[in-house]
C-alpha cells in the first residue's frame, strides 16, 4: 500500500478537520461545565404519575414569589430517560438546594387528585392556613417542610410524599463553588502542560539513538504534531456538541484529552519504532521514504486491530455504562479514531515530507 | 528467558498458582471447602461514592476573624469535632480530612452509603459548642424495701445459676461455642452481637474484679473462668483470647488483653441512685474563651494548657472556681467531655492553666479542641457532590454489563483475527482481569465509574501488547521460520514497542494521579495498574501458554491457526 505517496491527500484531510475544529472552537467556544465555572447540577427522577416537562420545571423554579424574589434566575434542563431530568443552575447554598427540591415536590403534589396525596399528612389534621405544617413520613416521623406561597394564600396540602415516597427523587446533586472551579481549571492547565512536556521529553529520549537521516528531535516534533491533531478533533467535536446539544466540558473531558495524548503517542511510537528498526537494517539499501512506507505497512494491521479492540470496549461502556461517563467515553472514542488515523496517515508522511525538505 | 522444557513447566506452575490466588481474591464468595476461604474473602471491593451512593462535601474555613496560624490550629479541632459528629451518624468508614490549598483551609468530608444527607450537612456545618460545666452532687441512693430486696436476691441467684449452667455448657462435654452462647445469652448489649468480644483492653480501664481475673488466673489463650465472676454489673463468664504489648502515649509498654465475656446482670441490693445529670450547665462557654495554647511549666517543663478568657469570661470563671474548689470542672465540646480538671483554688484574672500528665501531642489535641470551640472559624460548604443510592446501584449494574460486553467483544475480535493465538490471548486476559482486580482489592483502590472506565480501557490496551506480539509472530511464520524460532523472535522484537508505547500512557497516568481531583485519580490509578499488569500478562502469561501450545507438533505446523 502506497501511503506516503498520497501524503498530500491525508495532509489535506487532517488540515481540514483540524481547521474545522479550530473554527468550531472560535465560533462556539467550549461550554465549560460546573467543574470549572462553579454551579449546580441536579439529577432527578419524577414520579410517573406527574406530568413534568422541561418547561414546567423551569417555570416552577424561576417563578418569583410575592416579594419578587426568585429562587433561581435561570435553569437549564435536559431530559434523561423516561422520567429523569438533569438541571443546571448557579451554585446554591444548602438551604436553597432544599428549597428547590421542596418546591418541586409541593408543586407536583398539587397536580395530583386530593385522595392520592399523602394520607399521613391528612391525618395530622393540620388546620388550613397554619404555616409550617408538619407532614410525616411513612414511619410517622415528622418531615420539615417550609412552604412559602406565591400569593400569601393558604396552601391546602403541603405534601411532598405519596405513601412515604417522594414525588421527586434526587439521584445526584453537585454544587461547586467558584473558587473550587477556578482551582480545577488551573490544575487542568498545569496537568496538560506537564503531560505534553513529559511526552516530548520521553520521545526525545526514546529516539535519542536515531540520527540518520532524520534527527531524533524531529520524530518528537512530528509526534507532537500528530498529538495536537488528535486532541484538536475531539475538542472541535465537543465545541459543536456544546453549541448543538448543550454538552458541557468537565474535568473528565480534560482527563479524556490527556488519556488521548498518551494513547496517540503510544500509537505513533510503535510506527516510529518499526521505522527505527528497519532503518538500522536497510538504510544503505533504500530511501528513507521507502523504509517509512514499509514500516507503516508493517504496523498498519496492529494499529487498526488495537484501535478496534480499544474502540469496542469503549463502545460497550458508551452503550451500557453509566450516564455520567458517557461524554467522557465519547471523547475517548473520538480520540482513539483520530489517534489511529494520525499515526498511520499523518505522523509518518510528515516525517518523510520533512526529510525531503531537508534534502532540497 | 523461557528456554528449556523444565523452565516452561515451572513458569506454567507459577502462573497457575498466581491464577488461583488472584482468582480467589477476585471472587467475593468462595465455596465452603475452598482452601483459606476466609483469608481470601477478607479482601473487599471498595466502591466509590458514585457507585454506592454518598456525599462528598468540601467545607472552607472563614479565616477572616482570626490570624491564619490560629485558624490552622482551630481547623484541626473542628476536624475532630466533625469526625465525632459523623461517627455518630453511623456512616461506615467516613473520611474527614483537612486540606490546605494556598491560603485556604478546607475540610473534606466523604460519607458513603444511605443516610440523610441534609441532616448530615446541617450537623457538620454547626459551629462546635464549647461549654464549661460544674459537678453536680450525687443524690442519695433510695433504699429498697425488704420485699423488693428479697425479690432481687432471688433474681440475682437465678442469674448466678444461669451463669453456672452456661459455664458447664462451655467446658462440659457439649463444648458449646463461647461466641454463639454470648450472642444468645449475654446481657451486655455492647458486646453480645460480637460474640461477647470486648477487643483489646488495658487493665486500668476494667472493673477491679474483672481485671484481677483476666490478668490473674486466666493465663493461657482460650481459657475460661470456671466460676461466675461477680462485679457491680453482674455475673461474668470471661474467656481470655490473646494479648499484646503496646507502647502507650508516654512511651511505657503496657499489656493489652483481648477477651470475651457473657454477662448476666444483677440488681443492686443497696438501693438505687436515681438518675441525675452529673454536670450542671454554667454560663461560661466558648464565646468567653479567647484562646487556648500549649504552655510549659517553667520549673518541671511539663506540658500544660493555658486558657485566656475575655472580661466576662474572667468574671464567670472566677465565680466558678471560687464555688468549686476541690471539685472538677467539666469542659464539654459538642456535649462530649474533653477534659475535667480539678479546681485547686479560686482563679481571678481570666488566665488559667490545666495541668496534668499531658504528653505534648495530648496537650496539643486538647488545645485544638478548645480552640475549635473558642475561635470564630466558621466553615462554609463550598462544594457538594451527592449521589443517591439508586443511581449508585444502577451504575454498578451498568458498569458490569459494559465490562462483560466489552470483554466479550474483545474476545470475539481476538479469536476471529488470531484464532489459537487469540484464544491464548483471551485466556491471558482472564488472568489479567483477575490479577488487576486482586490489586484493586489488596491496595485497596476505591472504584469509581471513571475508575471502571479506566480498567475497561486498559483491557483494550492490554490486548495491544498481544496484538504487537501476534503480528510479529505472524510475520515470522510467513517468512517460513519454524514455530519455536518465530515465537522467540516475535517476543524479543515486540518487547521494545510494548515498553515504549506503554511508557507514554504510564507517564500520563502518573500526572493525572498527581493532578488530584478524586474522580480523575481513580481513573488514572486503575488505568495505570491495568497497563502495568498488561505488560506482565502479555510477556509472561501469553508466552508460556503459547510455548505450551507450540509443544503440540500438529498445532505448531498449522500456521493459519496462528493468524498467518
Amino acid at each position: 500500500m502506497q501511503i506516503i505517496k498520497h501524503s498530500n491527500i491525508y495532509f489535506a484531510v487532517s488540515g481540514l478537520l483540524v481547521g474545522a475544529s479550530a473554527l468550531a472552537v472560535a465560533v462556539f467556544g467550549l461550554a465549560l461545565g460546573i467543574d470549572f465555572t462553579g454551579g449546580s447540577l441536579l439529577e432527578i427522577t419524577v414520579d410517573e404519575r406527574i406530568q413534568a416537562d422541561i418547561a414546567s420545571i423551569q417555570g416552577i423554579l424561576t417563578r418569583a414569589d410575592e416579594q419578587g424574589a426568585k429562587l433561581l434566575d435561570s435553569v437549564q434542563a435536559q431530559k434523561t430517560g423516561e422520567a429523569g431530568f438533569l438541571l443546571r443552575f448557579r451554585n446554591v447554598s444548602e438551604e436553597d438546594h432544599q428549597a428547590i427540591i421542596g418546591r418541586l415536590n409541593t408543586e407536583f403534589a398539587s397536580q395530583l387528585p386530593e385522595n392520592e396525596r399523602s394520607k399521613e399528612a391528612g391525618s395530622e389534621g393540620a388546620p388550613a392556613g397554619v404555616s409550617g405544617i408538619q407532614a410525616t413520613d411513612f414511619e410517622g416521623n415528622p418531615i420539615n417542610i417550609e412552604v412559602g406561597t406565591a400569593d400569601g394564600g393558604v396552601i391546602e396540602s403541603p405534601v411532598i410524599t405519596i405513601g412515604g415516597e417522594s414525588l421527586v427523587v434526587e439521584d445526584r446533586f453537585e454544587s461547586i463553588g467558584p473558587t473550587i472551579g477556578n482551582e480545577l481549571k488551573q490544575k487542568s492547565i498545569y496537568a496538560m502542560i506537564a503531560v505534553i512536556v513529559s511526552i516530548i521529553l520521553y520521545i526525545a529520549w526514546a529516539f535519542r539513538k536515531v540520527s540518520d537521516p532524520v534527527s531524533s528531535w524531529k520524530y518528537g516534533i512530528t509526534a507532537i504534531f500528530a498529538l495536537v491533531h488528535d486532541v484538536a478533533i475531539p475538542v472541535g467535536v465537543f465545541a459543536v456538541l456544546g453549541a448543538v446539544a448543550g454538552v458541557e466540558v468537565d474535568i473528565l473531558f480534560v482527563t479524556a484529552l490527556l488519556t488521548i495524548l498518551g494513547y496517540s503517542v503510544n500509537d505513533t511510537i510503535v510506527v516510529f519504532d518499526r521505522t527505527r528498526e528497519n532503518l538500522s537494517r536497510d538504510h544503505w539499501k533504500h530511501e528513507f521514504e521507502w523504509i517509512v512506507n514499509k514500516s507503516v505497512n508493517e504496523t498498519i494491521r496492529r494499529s487498526v486491530y488495537t484501535a478496534l479492540t480499544t474502540f469496542v470496549v469503549l463502545l460497550a461502556v458508551y452503550l451500557f455504562g453509566g450516564e455520567s461517563i458517557k461524554h467522557f467515553v465519547l471523547a475517548l472514542m473520538i480520540g482513539v479514531v483520530a489517534g489511529t488515523y494520525s499515526s498511520i496517515f499523518l505522523a509518518s508522511p510528515l516525517l518523510v515530507a520533512w526529510e525531503k525538505r531537508g534534502r532540497r | 528467558m523461557v528456554g528449556t522444557r523444565q523452565q516452561v513447566w515451572i513458569l506454567f506452575a507459577l502462573i497457575m498458582v498466581l491464577g488461583f490466588i488472584s482468582g480467589s481474591i477476585f471472587v467475593d464468595h468462595l465455596p465452603g471447602t475452598w482452601p483459606a476461604k476466609y483469608w481470601f474473602e477478607r479482601f473487599r471491593t471498595h466502591l466509590g461514592l458514585d457507585l454506592q451512593g454518598g456525599s462528598h462535601l468540601v467545607y472552607e474555613a472563614d479565616t477572616s476573624e482570626v490570624s491564619f496560624e490560629d485558624a490552622e490550629i482551630a481547623i484541626s479541632g473542628v476536624r475532630d469535632v466533625i469526625e465525632a459528629r459523623v461517627n455518630a451518624l453511623g456512616v461506615s468508614e467516613p473520611v474527614v480530612q483537612t486540606a490546605k490549598v494556598g491560603e485556604r483551609l478546607r475540610i473534606i468530608v466523604e460519607l458513603a452509603g444511605v443516610f440523610d444527607v441534609n441532616d448530615a450537612i446541617a450537623q457538620i456545618g454547626a459551629t462546635p459548642l464549647l461549654e464549661f460545666k460544674t459537678e453536680a452532687a450525687a443524690p442519695e441512693p433510695v433504699p429498697v424495701s425488704a420485699e423488693e430486696r428479697a425479690k432481687r436476691e432471688q433474681s440475682n441467684a437465678s442469674q448466678f445459676k444461669k451463669a453456672q449452667d452456661s459455664i458447664q455448657k462451655i467446658i462440659g462435654a457439649e463444648g458449646q461455642n463461647f461466641a454463639e452462647l454470648a450472642t444468645e445469652l449475654s446481657e451486655d448489649p455492647g458486646s453480645a452481637q460480637a460474640g461477647g468480644d470486648l477487643g483489646f483492653m488495658r487493665r486500668e480501664l476494667l472493673v477491679k474484679e474483672f481485671g484481677d481475673v483476666l490478668y490473674g488466673e486466666l493465663a493461657g489463650e482460650g481459657e475460661t473462668t470456671l466460676e461466675p465472676i461477680e462485679t457491680e454489673f453482674g455475673y461474668h463468664i470471661i474467656q481470655r483470647l490473646e494479648s499484646r504489648t503496646v507502647t502507650d502515649d508516654t512511651g511505657f509498654e503496657v499489656e493489652e488483653v483481648r477477651a470475651r465475656h457473657i454477662l448476666f446482670r444483677t440488681q443492686s441490693l443497696e438501693g438505687d441512685v436515681p438518675d441525675y445529670q452529673p454536670w450542671v450547665q454554667t454560663e461560661l462557654g466558648g464565646k468567653q474563651l479567647n484562646r487556648s495554647e500549649v504552655q510549659f511549666d517553667s520549673y518541671s517543663g511539663a506540658a500544660q494548657i493555658g486558657l485566656q478568657f475575655d472580661d466576662e469570661g474572667a468574671r464567670l470563671f472566677e465565680e466558678l472556681t471560687d464555688a468549686n474548689v476541690g471539685k472538677r470542672i467539666g469542659i464539654f465540646l459538642d456535649n462530649n467531655l474533653i477534659s475535667a480538671p480539678v479546681v485547686q483554688n479560686r482563679i481571678p484574672g481570666g488566665e488559667a492553666v490545666i495541668t496534668g500528665n499531658f504528653t505534648i501531642p495530648e496537650a496539643r489535641e486538647l488545645v485544638e479542641r478548645l480552640n475549635a470551640g473558642a475561635l470564630p472559624v466558621p466553615i462554609n460548604l463550598v462544594s457538594q457532590q451527592t449521589v443517591g443510592p439508586t443511581l449508585g446501584t444502577a451504575s454498578v449494574a451498568k458498569s458490569m454489563a459494559a465490562g462483560l460486553v466489552g470483554f466479550a467483544l474483545v474476545a470475539l475480535l481476538m479469536l476471529g483475527i488470531y484464532r489459537v493465538a487469540g484464544l491464548v490471548a483471551v485466556v491471558a486476559l482472564v488472568w489479567y482481569a483477575a490479577i488487576v482486580f486482586s490489586f484493586f482489592k489488596l491496595i485497596p483502590v476505591t472504584l469509581t465509574l471513571a475508575g471502571i472506565a479506566g480498567f475497561l480501557l486498559s483491557i483494550g490496551m492490554a490486548v495491544d501488547a498481544n496484538v504487537l506480539i501476534f503480528e510479529r509472530l505472524r510475520e515470522e511464520l510467513r517468512l517460513g521460520n519454524a514455530f519455536g524460532h518465530a515465537v522467540v523472535v516475535a517476543f524479543d522484537r515486540a518487547w521494545n514497542s510494548i515498553r515504549d508505547s506503554n511508557m507514554s500512557t504510564l507517564i500520563t497516568c502518573l500526572i493525572l494521579a498527581w493532578f488530584g481531583s478524586s474522580v480523575v485519580k481513580g481513573f488514572a490509578i486503575t488505568l495505570g495498574i491495568g497497563v502495568l499488569v498488561s505488560m506482565f500478562s502479555a510477556i509472561i502469561i501469553t508466552r508460556v501458554f503459547i510455548e505450551f501450545a507450540g509443544r503440540s507438533r500438529w498445532l505448531s505446523k498449522q500456521k493459519w491457526l496462528w493468524g498467518a
